[in-house]
């Protein structure tokens, strides 16, 4: 919000004479930064950042309250005078509660304009002038003692006017020229022709004040601000006034700044006055909330006397009266947001000063808790990955239908991971895979020239359920490009499957992982969490003893079927030979050539046996002949 | 005796140092071996012929002479092999020499993102003071979001225009902050509080907001909420635990400033500004030349988050802060554009992700 300097001097003189650095620190100091410095009409306006709980302070005399308090000054008064009221003129009733109390008043306009002062005002503010003094009065009695009020051309208006809900199929064309189809929520200013206003947010434009007004009505109310803020939200219109009613007004201020918008119209174009009159009464005050002072020390954490806090309380605008042991704190009829006692020790350490809280370490009550497994898991997962070459990624949990579809399990229905309001169709989807989104940050990387490719990310997919989608951590990891070729020792190669299913292995992957080809040499997997090792919970694992003698090794080259599947050839093999004995039976080398028999290639299998005693070549020959003639009937020979 | 000697071989006698330092490899000395001193054709196979047709009285001197040529031939071969040799045997021992500036194959190296890495260094920073980490899941309930943290049932950001929900389950949002895990957390702990001792913990995490994708917003992004619950709890230690873990972060002549400002959850709250750790608090572009930079919002927790969770708050009391990752992120790394971070270029996660 924009705030003019030299009218916040007007209400409070110490500013005057302040740098505006100190100026700005002694705002933000109190809870309201400023963003912005601007000169405008030849004078400097500060664009100062208001909390949602703070419409009070939402004019230069709700600022200046703030700046009188922490400097323990008085405000300059308003200069109101009392508008004698008497019998309505038109008739007004309140028909809703939400609207308790009314002010208002007839005048008929005379000649004059809005003053240049106050043109230079409201221009500072960006609030262009109208140059109608009815609505250029109206608002610059918003801007400078937070009060919104409205003119109504009261020729316009026929018959009785009443404040209540707007009836199913009304419509309004607001001041902004749209017609706007009302609901029974909407709380309306009414005349015996239908809404002429929505109250608190914008007048209608049928009953506007034009050049041509010679008559008005004026408006001085309070409307409860939740019945503002859900109208202003309804109808997407928000304006000064539902801001401030939205926030919550000063239901006080609803005479006084019927008062001076009398006033001012009577300066400045010689308006007469018709007639004045309340509908409605103001709220009664709030009940009394009750301070102790072991709240006040807590909170603030040293010593804070209770008459410290009567002080900057009354500073504030609370009555205040001390009852036992503590104060009974009546908050003034500005301040929604002082309900509870926590809120008024805020307010009095406000004043002393947030830089006055001392600063101390919390004492440890009770043991700490051990980082979870499962958050270890991750953290060691994503080291171990980021040292085999691989760079983690961080893309959005929301993907497009397509390429979800393309990737999650068939059973995972998309329906139950739809938003009902995604940004775009392209992040409708929570995805149910890791897989789409890590090929295309791989395919980016390969658009933008990187010769190799590496990703990972650990991250939740999410699989539709009854009660919603259930979250799980996935690791997904992606490879393309070649590898090698950058030294003299490393031959260049394209990155293949196998690749992948040692990086899957090597993260202790039990199962035979299922690498996908995402694309032209792009490659990936994903394995959700829970089927890696967790961070274990010993500290050493058990022991298991080792043979200290030495372990025989034997080579076999043996021609297999291209189609061979190594699995099914090790498994067989290995229902010969001596399952205490075999230390490892595995494939070394595959050997494809035209000069092998069309259909076979040759595979160099090793075979590792080691055991309690040291073996003799004999049995070890036997072994390895029992384990040829499995092979044998599989298919394989022997490799001449 | 030279004058008995046949013209050209005594010019090529002349010629013979020349032509042996002209031969650069044991090849071409062998060549010239057998063209000076070979057995048949050679000049000294010549020679041989020669003393042996020659007249008797001329047989000694001319032997002399062929002798010394012969002997001169032969240790000047014998030298310039033994040179030869020498050199072969350095360059061979050259070529076993490793050069240590020759680029060696290197270990691939990848890289944590460095969104990650700045949450798991501000984990470590809490960990000496008891703190853990709690998670909860993105997709969250409109009570966790909002209703346990004492956001008002109208607050805007409940608007569909704010908040992502969830199509099939209206009551089902994405989580618009970190702070639905203290609900969750406080109310797992409630029951056994005091034999606890109070709790505290950080919650990491990804949270959502309805926002286009612009250089300074994404619909994703990184919080990092820190609470405590303890007895006697109140803005001292608060100030005390964030002094402790920003002068970790950034260094020891860090200074921290509390500010009012205002969150639901919170009572009293405050924005939290920290020392400009790129300039000193010198003033520079990234503090506005003010010498301080807004890190994180926190706050005492409201009275009514913890009667929410089931704890009493005339016994309990406690501290909560948020901070969002990214902000943090851009400002100490001045990265321009906040879309850098999702992009996950290899060359932008390389120099800012690093390993440790």
């Amino acid at each position: 919000m924009w705030i003019e300097r030299q009218a916040l001097a007007q209400e409070i003189p110490a500013v005057a004479a302040m740098e505006t650095r100190q100026l700005c620190e002694l705002l933000a100091s109190l809870g309201f930064p400023v963003d912005g410095l601007a000169t405008r009409e030849g004078t400097e306006v500060l664009d100062v950042d208001i909390t949602a709980n703070r419409g009070d302070a939402m004019s230069h005399r709700g600022m200046a309250r703030e700046v009188a308090a922490k400097l323990g000054q008085a405000l300059v008064p308003m200069a109101a005078v009392e508008v004698p009221e008497g019998a309505p003129v038109i008739e007004v009733r309140l028909e809703s509660p939400t609207c308790p109390i009314y002010s208002t008043a007839v005048l008929e306009l005379g000649k004059g304009a809005t003053p240049k002062e106050v043109q230079a005002f409201l221009s500072a503010l960006e609030s262009a002038p109208k140059r109608l003094p009815a609505v250029d009065a109206s608002n610059e009695l918003l801007h400078r003692y937070g009060h919104p009020t409205h003119a109504f051309d009261a020729n316009c208006i026929r018959g009785s006017v009443s404040v209540r809900w707007a009836k199913t199929g009304e419509t309004l064309v607001t001041l902004d020229g749209v017609t706007r189809t009302l609901v029974t929520h909407d709380l309306v200013i009414a005349d015996e022709a239908g809404p002429i206003a929505l109250a608190g947010v914008m007048g209608g434009n049928a009953t506007k004040v034009t050049e041509t007004t010679s008559r008005v009505l004026l408006e001085s109310a309070y409307f409860d601000p939740k019945t503002v803020r859900a109208t202003a939200r309804r109808h997407s219109l928000h304006t000064d006034a539902s801001h401030r009613f939205g926030r919550g007004a000063d239901p006080a201020m609803a005479r006084v700044a019927r008062d001076l918008l009398v006033g001012r119209l009577q300066a400045w174009c010689g308006a007469r006055l018709v007639g004045a009159w309340t509908a409605g009464s103001r709220p009664a005050d709030r009940s009394a909330v009750a301070l102790g002072k072991s709240l006040l020390t807590r909170v603030a954490g040293a010593p804070l006397p209770l008459e410290e806090a009567a002080t900057a309380l009354t500073q504030l605008g609370c009555t205040v009266v001390s009852q036992n042991e503590g104060l009974a704190v009546i908050p003034p009829s500005w301040r929604h947001d002082l309900a509870i006692a926590e809120d008024l020790t805020e307010e009095v350490l406000r004043l002393r000063g947030y830089e006055q809280i001392p600063s101390v370490l919390p004492p440890l009550e009770g043991p700490p808790e051990p980082l979870s497994p499962s958050y270890l898991q991750r953290q060691l997962l994503s080291r171990r990955l980021a040292h085999l070459g691989f760079h983690q990624t961080v893309t959005y949990g929301f993907i497009s239908p397509e390429a979800d579809a393309a990737f999650a399990a068939p059973e995972n229905a998309p329906g139950g991971r739809t938003l009902e309001n995604p940004l775009g169709q392209e992040f409708s989807v929570m995805r149910g895979s890791l897989l789409p989104s890590l090929r295309s940050a791989a395919e980016q990387n390969l658009r933008q020239g990187a010769r190799e490719v590496r990703l990972f990310e650990l991250s939740p997919t999410y699989a539709s359920g009854p009660q919603g989608p259930v979250e799980s951590f996935m690791l997904g990891v992606v490879w393309a490009g070649v590898l090698g070729g950058e030294d003299y020792l490393s031959p260049a190669r394209p990155i293949r499957e196998a690749d992948l299913s040692g990086v899957a292995k090597g993260l202790g992957w039990n199962r035979l992982p299922e690498i996908r080809s995402l694309g032209e040499g792009l490659f990936g997997f994903e394995v959700p969490l829970a089927e890696l090792p967790l961070h274990g919970s010993r500290i050493i694992p058990a022991f298991r003893a080792f043979s200290r003698f030495p372990s025989v090794e034997r080579d076999l080259s043996l021609l297999v079927d291209l189609g061979q599947s190594h699995e099914a050839l090790v498994s067989a093999m290995k229902r010969a030979l001596p399952n205490e004995a075999l230390q490892d039976l595995r494939c070394v080398d595959v050997f494809r050539h035209k000069s092998l028999p069309e259909g076979r290639q040759a595979w160099l299998m090793r075979l590792r046996f080691q055991a309690d005693r040291t073996l003799v070549g004999a049995e070890v020959d036997g072994w390895v002949a029992a384990a040829l003639a499995m092979a044998e009937s599989l298919g394989a020979r022997l490799r001449a | 005796m030279d004058h008995l000697l046949p013209k050209e071989i005594v010019e090529a006698s002349h010629a013979f140092p020349e032509s042996l330092a002209a031969c650069g490899d044991l090849d071409a000395l062998l060549r010239l071996k057998g063209a000076y001193v070979g057995r048949e054709g050679s000049f000294a196979a010549r020679l041989m012929d020669l003393l042996k047709t020659a007249p008797k009285e001329q047989k000694r001197d001319l032997g002399a002479a062929i002798n010394a040529f012969k002997q001169r031939w032969e240790e000047g071969l014998k030298a310039r092999q033994a040179e030869l040799e020498a050199a072969k045997k350095g360059l061979s021992a050259l070529a076993d020499r490793w050069d240590p500036s020759l680029p060696p194959p290197v270990p691939a190296q990848g890289a944590l993102h460095p969104l990650n890495r700045l949450m798991d260094r501000l984990v470590e920073v809490f960990r000496p003071l008891g703190f853990h980490v709690e998670e909860g899941p993105e997709v969250e309930t409109e009570a966790h979001n909002f209703d346990g943290l004492n956001i008002p049932e109208d607050h805007p950001a409940k608007a569909s225009s704010d908040t992502f929900y969830l199509a099939a389950h209206p009551e089902l949002l994405l989580r618009t902050h970190t702070s639905p895990v203290q609900v969750r957390t406080l109310l797992r702990v409630a029951p056994d509080l005091a034999v606890r001792g109070g709790i505290r913990f950080l919650a990491p995490g990804r949270v959502y907001r309805k926002d286009e994708i612009d250089p300074t917003h994404s619909p994703m992004f990184h919080q990092v909420e820190g609470m405590l619950v303890g007895h006697g709890i109140g803005m001292q230690h608060l100030k005390g635990t964030l002094e402790y873990a920003l002068r970790a972060l950034f260094g020891p002549h860090t200074e921290i400033r509390l500010r009012p400002s205002y969150f639901p959850f919170v009572e009293p709250g405050c924005e939290v500004d920290v020392s400009c750790p790129l300039c000193g608090a010198k003033g520079c572009r990234v503090c506005k030349g003010s010498g301080w930079v807004e890190i994180l919002g926190a706050g005492l927790i409201h009275p009514n988050v913890l009667t929410y969770a089931g704890i009493d708050p005339s016994e309990w009391s406690g501290w909560a802060f948020g901070m969002g990752v990214e902000r943090m992120a851009m400002m100490l790394s001045q990265t321009p554009d906040l879309r850098l971070f999702f992009e996950n270029d290899q060359r932008f996660l390389k120099a800012m992700g690093g390993l440790d």
